[in-house]
């Protein structure tokens, strides 16, 4: 009796010693509060545009009256779904009310880490090629690495961004009020301001969005389609939009989108993979050059990741100012200096900190995952939140942003198979690394270079917190060298390379009218 | 993949005095009243294929994944039917092929107690035991589970409860089998997002799902000699399975089955002294590696 006591006393301490304070439940997503804009931004109708000649290159055709029997028609639509909302349509409502931008923004994320995975090798070594033409095949199209995902995040953003232009220009020229002001049998179950609903600026964020995303993401096209129809149910249910003013946001959406396509599909993407003679050029060239070229570390050896992507059209930076832009040459791969970088790379891995291997953990942002452009989305996500941003003027930030990086991605692959500059682990195999090895040449550094133009950017747009971005920004650069992948050169020389691209996408900012 | 690090305290022992079984977490024995057990235990594991998912493969960039470890073990009998336990493994893992770096460190401090709640002779062939075990794990290091497989463990704070059920026959033979539940608290990474089971998640949180587990054990003894063989099962309930071309994830549904022999043997002088070898091998998995197993070890009995 005695022991059994003992024995059940002891239990419950064990319990209480593995699992107090500690228990099982996570909360999966980043809480967004209902969106009530700080400002409506009425004159976002009039901001630069980027693609779109201007707000009137797309017309929207005015709307019936608010007196007509159509629109009472619709109003009353409304209520009858209020009348009977489901769980689920109001946990829908409760989802959208954060803000469709910073919503497809996480969705964007999630659909980049789903897609960043590299093709597994064939039998005989060789790698299959993911086909825009067949996505469902395996490997799955598209293999979402860093340059792609920073290409995508940036037509999704700017594809927004000129149609939430657009948008607020045409709601401008017909102010019609949303349906919770008009009836008062209709209630605001999201926040609903002065902003015109006509047409509605949900509606045009799920039609753009779509058409981009069909693209960029053609086999999650099912579940995207889905999204969307849920947004704009959301908004309808809601109060803030009727049938009419849902169909002209769509409409809209959509014709903007086929702008963005008509882009994507002559950009360069389609060839940035190259052919094997290019990959065997690179190599040759760097030879030519007295240098040792970059060696695959795979087994069985990887071609490299998409070598033609520093070709790809940039957002704010001519193909004169992407060349005229470009760091200097790397140490030669035979000077001193190199051997001291090799030796400080080895140095560093080998007496790492659990600190330091927590911060290369940090910033890894490898295969599987959002990538280093979605990381700056995630950090960038929380301040434009806080800001309490209209619609227009959330995709304004995360267009400058993605822009800045869709441009350092090709800045910096430009320089990569420039130089065709092998990594630590080729030129000392004593290294070994704590997070996965990038399958493409060493200098300069991606993370430091998409690091430095996501701080530039991010530090115009919320100058308090510039010194907060600055030290991410160091943190995510030296996280390199910690991971024992890269050469305090790359680090540093993508740092500058990457703060030069950012100041363009600030310049257009300090001058497209959205003050 | 690193399915062995985290469970692996649960196979080992401290011999007991006077008999040669072995008393592990699973068995049916305990330690006498005042006999303390204590030793080390060797293993090294390895394999050079995985399940990625119910895919089997190899991986040209890992090629042979080694895990081996010593591992401290204590064992105390408080009375002769309730015994408590401790381990404490030393663990570090390498790959024979690729850029990845090794790791090692303190894995995880496990604590157990058990008691017998019945032991009753069943006609005149032998004695059937039930015995209850809690037992707890506590990471003892701040390592990383995040870097599979090459992670020493999973870091995941852990509480089991089970159940044995234990007929000693008096010719020698015994079976055993017995079960467990573990539930396992969530794990924090050093980075703010993770994607898994099919969902991108904003936080560096991850639930973590409970695991049951189940062992059937025959094995005869005679003299100084025991052999038991084990085959063991273990599920985890929840999890998303690892991606084509993926890492593994610290959540993995990880499963497996495995055969298990060992051999244990008291010497004749100091007999006191006991000695360990096994071997195991998984034969079917999932988002684990293909595993063999060699361990080794000894262990001294003190009478207090």
């Amino acid at each position: 009796m005695r022991s059994s006591l003992r024995a059940s006393v002891l239990a419950v301490a064990l319990a209480c010693a593995a699992l107090s304070g500690c228990d099982s439940t996570i909360t999966s997503s980043e809480a967004l509060p209902p969106l009530e804009a700080a400002s409506i931004d009425a004159d976002a109708g009039s901001w630069r545009m980027i693609l779109l000649s201007g707000p009137t290159q797309f017309t929207v055709a005015a709307p019936a009256a608010e007196t007509s029997a159509a629109y009472a028609a619709e109003l009353a639509a409304i209520k009858t779904a209020q009348s009977n909302l489901t769980a689920a349509q109001r946990g829908s409502i409760d989802y959208w009310a954060g803000g469709g931008v910073l919503r497809w923004n996480q969705i964007v994320r999630e659909l980049v880490a789903r897609f960043n995975l590299p093709p597994a090798p064939r039998p005989d070594g060789t790698y299959p090629v993911p086909d825009p033409e067949n996505p469902f095949a395996d490997p799955r199209f598209p293999f979402a690495n860093p340059p792609y995902a920073a290409r995508a995040y940036s037509y999704v953003a700017v594809a927004q961004y000129e149609a939430l232009k657009t948008a607020w220009y045409w709601k401008y020229q017909y102010n019609r009020r949303s349906p919770a002001r008009i009836d008062n049998g209709i209630t605001a179950l999201m926040p609903v301001s002065d902003l015109p609903a006509y047409p509605s600026e949900d509606a045009v964020l799920s039609g753009v969005t779509v058409e981009m995303l069909k693209v960029l993401f053609p086999a999650a096209v099912a579940e995207i389609t889905q999204r969307a129809a849920e947004q704009r149910s959301a908004a309808l249910w809601s109060g803030k939009a009727t049938a009419s003013d849902i169909a002209a946001g769509l409409a809209l959406g959509k014709a903007v989108g086929t702008a963005l396509i008509a882009r994507a599909g002559a950009d360069g993407m389609k060839n940035a993979v190259g052919i094997p003679a290019q990959w065997q050029a690179l190599a040759d060239s760097a030879v030519a050059h007295g240098e040792i070229p970059w060696i695959s570390q795979e087994s069985p050896p990887r071609p490299p990741m998409l070598p033609n992507f520093g070709q790809l059209q940039a957002w704010l930076m001519t193909p004169a100012d992407v060349v005229t832009e470009r760091p200097p040459a790397p140490p030669s791969t035979s000077s001193d200096q190199m051997k001291v970088e090799v030796a400080e790379v080895r140095l560093t891995v080998e007496h790492l900190t659990r600190e330091q291997l927590a911060i290369a953990f940090k910033w890894n942002d490898g295969a599987g995952t959002y990538t280093p452009p979605g990381h700056w989305n995630d950090i960038a996500g929380a301040y434009i939140r806080d800001a309490r941003m209209s619609e227009v003027r959330a995709a304004r930030a995360f267009a400058l942003l993605n822009m800045a990086m869709h441009d350092a991605a090709v800045g910096c692959w430009g320089v990569k198979f420039l130089y065709f500059n092998p990594r630590p682990v080729q030129l000392d195999p004593a290294i070994k690394t704590v997070i996965g090895l990038p399958n493409f040449p060493a200098y300069p550094s991606g993370h430091s270079t998409f690091s430095a133009a996501a701080a530039t950017v991010l530090s115009y747009l919320f100058p308090q917190a510039a010194a907060d971005f600055a030290a991410m920004k160091e943190e995510a650069s030296i996280s390199r060298l910690y991971g024992g992948i890269h050469y305090k050169s790359d680090i540093e020389r993508g740092k500058q390379h990457g703060a030069r691209i950012g100041g363009y996408a600030v310049r257009f900012a300090q001058q497209d009218g959205a003050h | 993949m690193q399915s062995l690090a985290s469970f692996r305290s649960f196979l080992l022992l401290a011999l007991s005095a006077g008999s040669l079984r072995a008393q592990t977490i699973e068995d049916g024995s305990l330690m006498p009243r005042r006999a303390l057990g204590t030793g080390f235990m060797y293993a090294h594991e390895s394999w050079s294929q995985y399940w990625e998912g119910s895919l089997k493969r190899d991986n040209g960039n890992i090629g042979t994944l080694t895990t081996q470890s010593v591992t401290w073990v204590v064992g105390y009998g408080v009375t002769d039917r309730f015994s408590v336990m401790a381990m404490l493994p030393y663990v570090w893992t390498n790959a024979s092929e690729g850029p990845l770096h090794g790791m090692r460190g303190l894995q995880d401090l496990t604590l157990a107690a058990k008691y017998q709640l019945l032991a009753t002779p069943l006609t005149d062939r032998g004695t059937l035991r039930a015995l209850v075990v809690a037992a707890a794990g506590i990471p003892a290091s701040n390592y990383t589970p995040d870097f599979l497989p090459l992670s020493i463990g999973l870091a995941s704070r852990r509480f089991s409860g089970r159940f044995t059920l234990n007929f000693q026959a008096r010719q020698g033979w015994f079976l055993n089998s017995s079960a467990a539940y573990t539930w396992r608290a969530k794990v924090t990474l050093d980075r703010p997002a993770y994607f898994t089971n099919g969902q991108l998640y904003l936080t560096n949180e991850v639930a973590m799902p409970d695991v049951v587990d189940y062992t059937v054990t025959a094995g005869y003894q005679h003299g100084r000699l025991c052999i038991p063989i084990s085959l063991s099962q273990q599920r985890t309930l929840g999890g998303g399975d690892i991606r084509r071309q993926d890492m593994p994830f610290v959540s993995n549904r990880m499963d497996w089955a495995k055969l298990d022999g060992l051999m244990m043997y008291t010497l004749p002088a100091p007999r006191e002294l006991g000695i360990r070898l096994g071997t195991s091998r998984i034969v079917s998995g999932r988002n684990v590696g293909q595993a063999t197993t060699l361990t080794g070890g000894l262990l001294y009995t003190f009478h207090l």
